[in-house]
């Protein structure tokens, strides 16, 4: 599905990665975790090249996206991203924040885009925000939609950028609620998160990012019950 | 003092009504409006188009942009840092200088590229203050940088500098005066021939006056209406 080989990002004179090699396979769910500046989120804005690499490469459904040559735009239409502030549209309707991209390029008429919007709205438990505008919503209720909207593409992959990092404790819940239906229904995801028990939850392979590597990488059940990194072992035993 | 009411409201009849003056401060009127109307106009047209070059130049890696660039710095840094009377003597006769230009273009395109380099910073700094977000969330759902611009980023940034803009167009309408130096018949023009006609020059500049004082009034009202529908969504 995607894969990035000897992936580096360079910041001034600050390498944030260092060399990344990862193959990320249809339908799995590989969650990044990491101290803070570790080089996570920077890695993950990398994939769909938000974030533009100084070196290595990314090959993303047998596509070298790293080629200057690419149309990024359209390998972006099957990248969903998830922000940790949301960033939604605050001048457009929910309904127009979910319909907007699909009916601007073109994949969907504005009937088709407003059905599924309904559709996606039922899905995330929020039918009756259709015509609200983001300012006058939970942050819960924006992260929400705002994953209603990359999922509008038809995305193949699913970022997400620290999802729950920006809101209130009581809200946590009813987004991951979302990631975990998205993963149950079999969708390839990406998630740098700092929630540990969804992590062991619903992840197929946690990585460990530390300093621009991927310093250990495993299934959940061994990650945190066996971590090998003395540095993984300090982390964890400060977050759990 | 009825005496001196009197006289003053004499001074002021004989600037209006005798041989049907107001007609020329009509004819003056429509001349500043279609100027403002049209140099308006120009000034956005010029403010968009640079502020989306300096906007575009931060991120961008090709020369023609830079050096597009740059051309508007020394635009808007010549226009900003000399007077515009200055800026209208320059342009018509360096442009203008067949004897029978049409004179709401030759003052529509001076006070245009006069109000376009404001303009251009005005716009420049509304796109600025949107937040980077918002460019990122419109490229990850795979529309191009234009239409992230045109549908997401521009009509934000409108919002937040239409006041801004609107002081700008309002101090437009009253610059407008300076264009009668050159030989445009606008409202401040009129008024000084009414003037040098009844040897009295001051009633008819103050009724000058009150006629740009109704129009900015009325812009400015103009203005807060627009505000008012435009903060629709930020009812929480």
């Amino acid at each position: 599905m995607i894969y990035t080989k000897d992936l580096r990002k360079r910041f001034g004179d600050h390498d944030v990665l260092c060399g990344i090699t990862q193959h990320i396979e249809k339908g799995e769910k590989v969650v990044v975790i990491g101290p803070s500046g570790s080089g996570k989120s920077t890695f993950l804005r990398c994939l769909n090249m938000l974030e533009e690499p100084t070196g290595g490469e990314i090959i993303f459904e047998g596509i070298r996206i790293t080629d200057p040559s690419t149309n990024l735009d359209q390998i972006r239409q099957k990248m969903g991203m998830v922000f940790q502030h949301f960033n939604l549209f605050p001048m457009k309707t929910v309904r127009q924040n979910i319909t907007l991209a699909p009916v601007l390029l073109k994949k969907m008429t504005q009937e088709e885009a407003d059905a599924k919007a309904e559709e996606l709205l039922k899905r995330i438990g929020l039918p009756d925000k259709a015509d609200s505008y983001p300012g006058m919503l939970s942050g819960g209720q924006q992260q929400r939609i705002a994953i209603a909207r990359a999922l509008a593409m038809d995305p193949d992959l699913m970022l997400f950028d620290e999802p729950t990092s920006a809101l209130d404790p009581e809200m946590v819940g009813e987004v991951l609620e979302i990631m975990k239906e998205l993963a149950a229904d079999g969708m390839t995801m990406v998630v740098v998160t700092h929630e540990m028990g969804f992590a062991r939850e619903v992840a197929s392979r946690v990585l460990f990012i530390d300093e621009g590597i991927v310093a250990e990488e495993n299934e959940p059940g061994e990650f945190f019950g066996a971590p090998k990194n003395p540095r993984l072992q300090d982390f964890l035993s400060k977050v759990l | 003092m009825i005496e001196w009411l009197k006289s003053v409201g004499r001074s002021f009849y004989n600037a209006w009504v005798p041989e049907k003056r107001y007609l020329a401060y009509f004819s003056g009127l429509r001349m500043t409006l279609l100027i403002s109307l049209f140099a308006v106009l120009i000034g956005i047209a010029i403010g968009v188009m640079i502020a989306i070059v300096r906007v575009t130049a931060r991120s961008s890696k090709l020369l023609v942009i830079k050096i597009l660039d740059k051309i508007a710095l020394v635009y808007i840094t010549v226009i900003r840092g000399t007077p515009m009377i200055v800026q209208i003597m320059i342009i018509y006769n360096l442009i203008f200088t067949s004897p029978n230009t049409n004179p709401v273009l030759v003052g529509a395109v001076c006070c245009g590229i006069n109000s376009g380099a404001y303009v251009a910073e005005i716009i420049r700094a509304g796109i600025a203050s949107i937040p980077a977000g918002q460019m990122e969330a419109g490229r990850s759902l795979g529309l191009t940088y234009a239409m992230t611009m045109r549908t997401i980023i521009l009509p934000q940034a409108f919002k937040n500098i239409l006041p801004a803009l609107g002081n700008e167009f309002i101090s437009l309408v009253k610059e407008t005066s300076v264009i009668s130096v050159i030989a445009v018949n606008d409202l401040m023009k009129m008024a000084g021939y009414v003037g040098s006609r009844t040897w009295d020059v001051i009633p008819p500049y103050v009724i000058a006056a009150a006629i740009y004082l109704i129009m900015t009034l009325g812009l400015t009202w103009l203005m807060g209406l627009l505000e008012k529908k435009l903060a629709k969504s930020d009812r929480r």
